[in-house]
């Protein structure tokens, strides 16, 4: 090997100088510019953000977990006794879960079907563009201001909507105070507000639907319910599962809603989990018990996700 | 134009260095206290007129005033606190102290404070503020609870006297409710409310009328599976179970005029006024918590100024808030307390208090209950905030029939003692 700084070692006639020629040390603004490291300094901002918000805390509260920790004191470090405590001796934890799934599952029931059958409509109706833009609306309406006004609609004596039912001589329900229907009620009030935002999903998974399909089927001489269960569902799986995951998801995390609706009220069956947690940690100071719900949480809702995405491979997007 | 962008630099450097310069002799000077309370700007103007006042007389003290929400109030601190930003005087909730304490947040107050307060402070006023025996603050606003009744609706059904009985009270509130077709109340005979503070501190009220405090003397066990505390629970219940209330009949609707009665606290009083206007007086009507046994009585809880124990100004936090708290310049009333006058509040300072025209219809049987002794003090219990919330889901399991009283008590008993047990 030649060692290309001793000049004893050059060879006599000097070989074309553009091959054995010192590489031209690339400048700094050659290197930020390669396509090595450009890339990674674009990314930068979000990969810190992302660390800095997002792994840092999900590693934090992990520890935090294994913790008892009031915020004030350094935590104190007590195994896995906020997790015991919580799935084998807390009277209420159980209760929140299964708030939870109910208020989960019960707006994937109801919210999803309405959201999918009114895009349908609405994609053969005139004004897409403006019937979209209504039902986007509660969308964006800060969500104290809807739990007010559903308040105010649901009030068993004085609400509109009692009133329309004694007018009809109908029963009043307590919507908010009956603790038999009142998650029922909030289930509702939440599946109004994502309405708008399913059914622009659903629209944009109708739209990629070739006409030819509809032309073809309707020469074959199916009606419209053939159409739209032959076709159209079968057509819009990977819609309907991408909505099925992200509000299925939405659904077990929420707690805004019943925050300012019911305060978690009658008889805690509007408590769901994440408002449990809420309460545990910034009005009781209990973040290491809170910390230890978020994770037993995250682990269902990760599980849950997992068996999802299964069915999405096999039947949504694979089948597609 | 070089010369002049080049004589602009100069001065501009110049200046920049006499400020770098100046700075640590500012900083050496001058001295900043900050407040943080839950009242907005609007309600502390008097007290932003005396940190004015203070400032003037005091020209090395700068003071800045925070405001947080009653509800975000706690965590607002705790943040300030990990991020080392914690103001250096609080106006706390009294209930809040064990564990602010516990942790070492709070500061001792200067012995001369303590004997301050003590000489200056009505009993149940330094009870709320004192913690194994020290009192960590100075005491503020009180907030008292009585029966408040609707003399009108009263009036309407044939009752011209509050009650003084439970079984009383059962009578009047079934004369008063009035149901539409539906079934739905829409006047309510007697209230509670949605909130955890609704339920809970008119049971607490109750047990001191009826001579039981809610829990022992060193706060370690509660007192609810006492006969006296099973009673009124199962009495509460059974006004449900008449219809004479329900869950969906709150003290949101007193104001309205659509309820009868309902055990509330002093700091209604403006609400009450706005809403009933010319007609305040001749609506609304107060009386002792009807009670079967024992002499009567009720609960308080209060506020108080309490200094952070990072502060590096504690000195002058204390001297700042014993201005505050002292009239001055031949005034009736204290900084604070014309503060809390303005509010339509009561001082726990027994000068202010005295110095406030409280001789209205309403505000004197609270005063009553304030300056006799009857109200107690809230008991400053270990993780009060997470008790009270247990206590009340377990409240609202005997008006939904869902349990019988002496089990719920026994159960939130269960509870809430393990978790006293844990300081």
């Amino acid at each position: 090997m030649t060692d290309r700084t001793d000049p004893s070692a050059m060879p006599a006639t000097p070989a074309p100088r553009v091959f054995d020629e010192d590489p031209v040390r690339p400048t700094l603004g050659q290197r930020i510019s390669s396509k090595k490291v450009a890339p990674w300094l674009f990314m930068a901002p979000v990969i810190a953000f992302g660390l800095i918000f997002f792994i840092l805390p999900i590693f934090y509260a992990a520890f935090i977990s294994l913790t008892r920790w009031n915020s004030l004191t350094p935590p104190k470090f007590v195994g896995l006794a906020n997790y015991k405590y919580l799935l084998t001796i807390d009277p209420r934890f159980w209760d929140t879960f299964w708030n939870t799934a109910y208020f989960a599952a019960g707006s994937l029931a109801i919210g999803i079907p309405i959201a999918m059958i009114l895009a349908y409509a609405f994609t053969r109706a005139w004004g897409q563009a403006f019937w979209r833009s209504i039902y986007w609306l509660p969308m964006i309406t800060n969500v104290v201001a809807v739990a007010y006004i559903w308040k105010f609609l649901l009030d068993d004596s004085f609400g509109l909507i009692n009133q329309a039912l004694g007018f009809l001589g109908l029963p009043g329900p307590g919507w908010l105070t009956n603790p038999d229907i009142a998650m029922l009620s909030t289930i509702l009030v939440f599946v109004w507000m994502q309405l708008g935002h399913n059914m622009l999903l659903f629209s944009a998974g109708l739209a990629s639907i070739d006409d030819s399909y509809y032309e073809a089927a309707r020469l074959d001489g199916a009606n419209e319910t053939q159409v739209f269960l032959r076709i159209t569902v079968p057509l819009l799986k990977p819609t309907i599962l991408f909505v099925l995951i992200t509000n299925f998801i939405t659904g077990l995390s929420y707690f805004t809603l019943m925050l300012v609706l019911t305060q978690g009220g009658p008889l805690g069956k509007t408590t769901v989990t994440a408002l449990y947690m809420y309460d545990m940690a910034f009005a009781d100071l209990r973040m290491g018990r809170a910390s230890a719900a978020a994770y037993i949480l995250f682990f269902f809702i990760l599980i849950v996700t997992i068996i999802q995405l299964r069915i999405f491979r096999r039947g949504g997007v694979d089948a597609h | 134009m070089a010369l002049r962008n080049k004589k602009v630099s100069t001065v501009a450097l110049g200046v920049l260095g006499a400020g770098l310069l100046a700075t640590p002799a500012l900083a050496q000077d001058s001295k900043t206290i900050t407040i943080a309370t839950h009242y907005n700007q609007d309600q502390m103007a008097p007290l932003l007129e005396c940190f004015d006042a203070y400032e003037a007389q005091n020209p090395g003290i700068k003071i800045e005033f925070q405001q947080a929400s009653y509800g975000d109030f706690l965590p607002t601190i705790l943040t300030a606190r990990i991020g080392g930003t914690s103001p250096d005087i609080y106006n706390i909730y009294s209930i809040w102290a064990p564990q602010l304490v516990a942790s070492g947040a709070l500061a001792t107050p200067p012995a001369e404070v303590q004997e301050f307060i003590s000489a200056n402070y009505s009993e149940g006023a330094v009870d709320a503020a004192r913690l194994d025996g020290t009192i960590w603050g100075i005491p503020t606003e009180l907030s008292v609870y009585q029966l408040l009744y609707n003399k009108k609706l009263l009036a309407d059904a044939g009752y011209d006297a509050p009650p003084k009985t439970w079984a009383e009270l059962a009578e009047i509130a079934a004369a008063v409710t009035e149901k539409n077709a539906q079934g739905n109340i829409t006047t309510g005979g007697y209230v509670y409310g949605p909130s955890v503070a609704n339920a809970v501190h008119p049971f607490y009220s109750q047990m001191y009328a009826e001579g039981t405090a809610p829990f022992n003397e060193d706060l370690t066990a509660t007192n609810f599976t006492s006969p006296a505390a099973i009673k009124i629970l199962e009495r509460q219940g059974r006004l449900f179970a008449d219809g004479s209330t329900a869950l969906s009949s709150t003290v949101e609707d007193f104001p309205a005029g659509r309820a009868g009665m309902a055990i509330m606290a002093n700091w209604n009083k403006q609400g009450l006024k706005e809403a009933f206007g010319d007609n305040f007086e001749d609506t609304v009507g107060v009386a002792p918590i009807p009670h079967d046994e024992g002499d009567g009585g009720t609960m308080l809880y209060s506020f108080y100024w309490a200094v952070d124990s990072t502060s590096d100004v504690t000195d002058e936090s204390w001297a700042l808030l014993n201005w505050l708290n002292t009239a001055q310049d031949g005034a009736d009333l204290s900084c604070t307390g014309h503060m809390l006058d303005e509010l339509g509040a009561l001082s726990g300072n027994t000068a202010d208090l005295s110095a406030m025209d409280t001789s209205d219809a309403f505000t004197t049987p609270f005063v009553e209950a304030i300056v006799s002794g009857t109200a107690k003090s809230q008991p400053n219990i270990w993780q009060a905030s997470e008790n009270d919330r247990i206590l009340r889901g377990y409240i609202e399991q005997v008006w939904a029939g869902q349990m019988s009283a002496e089990d719920a008590l026994a159960a939130a008993d269960a509870e809430i003692t393990a978790i006293l047990a844990e300081q």
